[in-house]
């Protein structure tokens, strides 16, 4: 079968509809739980932060992806997506897991990207890497979350 | 795949830029339509002698504050505009896809390559600056000094409706110098955007000025006694019969920089696929509407016996039309798009002729790009599909001419030496590139070829906006070129001083 290609802009309108259906879930979460308030707002910034940077780091690369021709082969993005719905009477450890898949998924999906842009400028991949590493490091903080209230 | 959102939402009504004034045109109206759509999104004015008289008189009159402003505070109007270029990146970009027809990647990447020439022009105090030795005799030292020289008109061409009149504007106004920039009439939203920003960025009024219009706008420039220079981007029979010849007689510097018909070489130890990749992007990047878009791939067999030669042209062609099939044309909002339409019914007329006239002439016609398979559902008026043709010779219409479209010729050249006497042959020397492994033909080529750009294992040979944008034979009338060193010496007068004092 044809490997599907798909182009820089798509990949970059992804990584911002992530960042943003992301940011809105962990404010809905900073509402909803408010003993965790502090930590799922300075998620919420951070995606907003992770989306400036993309889509900073393409708009200023453009050009070198453009002249090599550049398109992500083979990627599914249908792969990453996952549902940031949260139900009204959804508890703490549901929300929880459902941001810990959120992450492993937009981990993977960063990593998958940066790997795949290792051919262009350095600054595309180590932009993708450097969320990846934001999104794992909040699986571990909402592991831990997650961890301390099914011990209750 | 969903349609980004397009900025333009009704008809802009487009006026010109005069002396800091937006100025209704008397002229005659003419539509700008989308080529995708094929939707009116402004009306542009073809604005009368009169009118560009004013803008150079405007320009006339701000030349000397202007020019008296220290470079460092032009440099920070500079600042501004890029701030709020990089702010309106995206709507920069999507108007682009919108009035030209290209690909939103494609827009993205103009923008960006427009916003770097502003960035290079920032560093004016420095670039500016003279030279100087003491003592050249008893007691005396002499130096040299660059002075603005005035007034200076920019004509755009419709290809890049942002970037073009961005080789020349910022580097002008940066050393002191006044324009009046005529944006291509069949794309001038991007331009009218460019003087919104500088109206914000602070640059007094008379010293970044618009004027929209056709040819009248073209002669009154060339034949005002006010405007010292010119800079043009168009098609050689312009350039080099009326703008050249015009500045040659009224004394105007010029810079013209006109068509092409660049050469792709492939060596037998070219790495095919990285080859191929970089071929598709120089052949329909731009749906092949770019002086540096590759027009001729010559397949060379330096050292092959004829049946091996045959062999590599064979697996060349193969792996090059079937990247070409795959290309996905539609409208350039939609993000799956690979390739955008011409810009309007009338390029794309010609570009058909041209396909007929490769078929007449005996060329294979291996890809007909005149079957239009679009994603999604558009008028066909200005798509066409890429056409790759084999067996094309250098004598060949379609092997000499520009076709400034999506039409790849495939040529095969039996040694190194005939495929330059090839390049040779042709009358235009904008671009040409080698895709080889071997340093000495690598070094051979750069040394012998005679064209201005040239890329080794390069498609498109882009020149950063920190060189100058070159071009030799039919390709380039002047002698300095834009971006860079050279605008800076273009739009500089050097003064020599000498000096004892007693």
């Amino acid at each position: 079968m044809e490997e599907m290609s798909t182009t820089a802009s798509a990949i970059i309108s992804f990584t911002e509809n992530l960042e943003d259906s992301s940011a809105r879930f962990y404010k809905k979460l900073a509402y909803r739980f408010a003993n965790d308030r502090e930590t799922f707002f300075s998620f919420a910034n951070e995606s907003e932060k992770n989306r400036v940077l993309v889509t900073r780091t393409y708009q200023e690369t453009i050009t070198d992806a453009l002249e090599a021709c550049f398109s992500f082969k083979g990627l599914d993005q249908s792969r990453y997506l996952t549902s940031t719905d949260l139900a009204p009477d959804a508890d703490y450890s549901t929300a929880l897991k459902m941001a810990i898949e959120l992450e492993d998924k937009a981990s993977e999906f960063y990593s998958c990207v940066a790997e795949m842009s290792k051919s262009l400028l350095a600054t595309i991949p180590r932009a993708f890497k450097r969320v990846a590493e934001r999104r794992g490091n909040r699986r571990s903080v909402l592991k831990a979350l997650l961890d301390k209230a099914t011990e209750k | 795949m969903a349609i980004l959102e397009e900025p333009i939402k009704q008809v802009l009504g487009l006026k010109n830029y005069i002396g800091g004034e937006w100025v209704e045109s008397k002229g005659e109206i003419a539509d700008v339509a989308n080529p995708a759509t094929c939707k009116v999104i402004a009306k542009v004015p073809i604005s009368t002698r009169q009118e560009i008289d004013a803008a150079v008189e405007a320009a006339k009159e701000a030349f000397p504050d202007w020019r008296r402003t220290p470079p460092l505070a032009r440099t920070r109007c500079l600042f501004r505009l890029k701030e709020l270029m990089e702010e309106h990146f995206e709507e920069l970009s999507r108007i682009q896809t919108m009035e030209h027809g290209k690909t939103i990647d494609e827009s993205r990447g103009e923008t960006r390559r427009g916003i770097e020439n502003v960035e290079v022009a920032t560093g004016i105090p420095s670039l500016m600056m003279g030279y100087n030795l003491e003592d050249i005799a008893a007691g005396i030292d002499e130096y040299l000094i660059r002075q603005p020289l005035g007034v200076f008109g920019i004509i755009g061409p419709f290809n890049f409706p942002f970037m073009v009149p961005l080789w020349f504007a910022p580097y002008a106004v940066a050393t002191g110098n006044t324009i009046v920039v005529k944006p291509s009439s069949e794309d001038p939203i991007s331009q009218v955007k460019i003087a919104e920003m500088a109206e914000e960025a602070g640059f007094p009024p008379g010293v970044w000025n618009i004027v929209h219009g056709g040819r009248s706008v073209v002669s009154g420039m060339l034949d005002h006694p006010s405007i010292k220079g010119i800079c043009f981007v168009g098609s050689t029979p312009v350039g080099k019969d009326v703008i050249y010849k015009k500045c040659g007689e009224t004394g105007k510097r010029v810079i013209a920089q006109c068509g092409a018909k660049n050469y792709l070489l492939v060596m037998p130890d070219a790495d095919l696929e990285k080859t191929i990749a970089a071929s598709m992007t120089s052949f329909f990047g731009n749906a092949g509407q770019r002086c540096l878009s590759g027009a001729n791939l010559v397949v060379v067999g330096e050292g092959l016996s004829e049946r091996e030669h045959n062999d590599l042209y064979k697996k060349v062609s193969d792996v090059f039309v079937n990247a070409a099939s795959k290309i996905r044309v539609g409208y350039g909002l939609d993000e799956s798009v690979q390739m955008g339409p011409l810009r309007d019914r009338g390029k794309k007329e010609r570009v058909t002729g041209f396909i007929e006239m490769g078929v007449k002439e005996g060329a294979k016609l291996r890809l007909d790009g005149r079957n239009v398979q679009l994603v999604g559902d558009w008028p066909h008026t200005c798509f066409l599909n890429p056409t790759v043709f084999e067996e094309v010779t250098p004598d060949m219409t379609i092997g000499k001419e520009e076709i400034f479209g999506p039409v790849a010729g495939i040529m095969k050249a039996k040694s190194f030496d005939e495929a330059v006497d090839i390049i040779h042959g042709n009358p235009y020397g904008n671009a040409a590139s080698i895709f080889t492994q071997s340093g000495k033909l690598a070094r051979d080529f750069q040394y012998r070829v005679q064209c201005g750009n040239i890329g080794i294992n390069i498609g498109i040979v882009a020149p950063m906006a920190f060189f100058p944008f070159s071009g030799m034979k039919n390709s380039f009338f002047g002698d300095l070129h834009g971006q860079g060193q050279e605008a800076i010496r273009f739009f500089t007068e050097s003064k020599v001083v000498i000096q004892r004092w007693f």
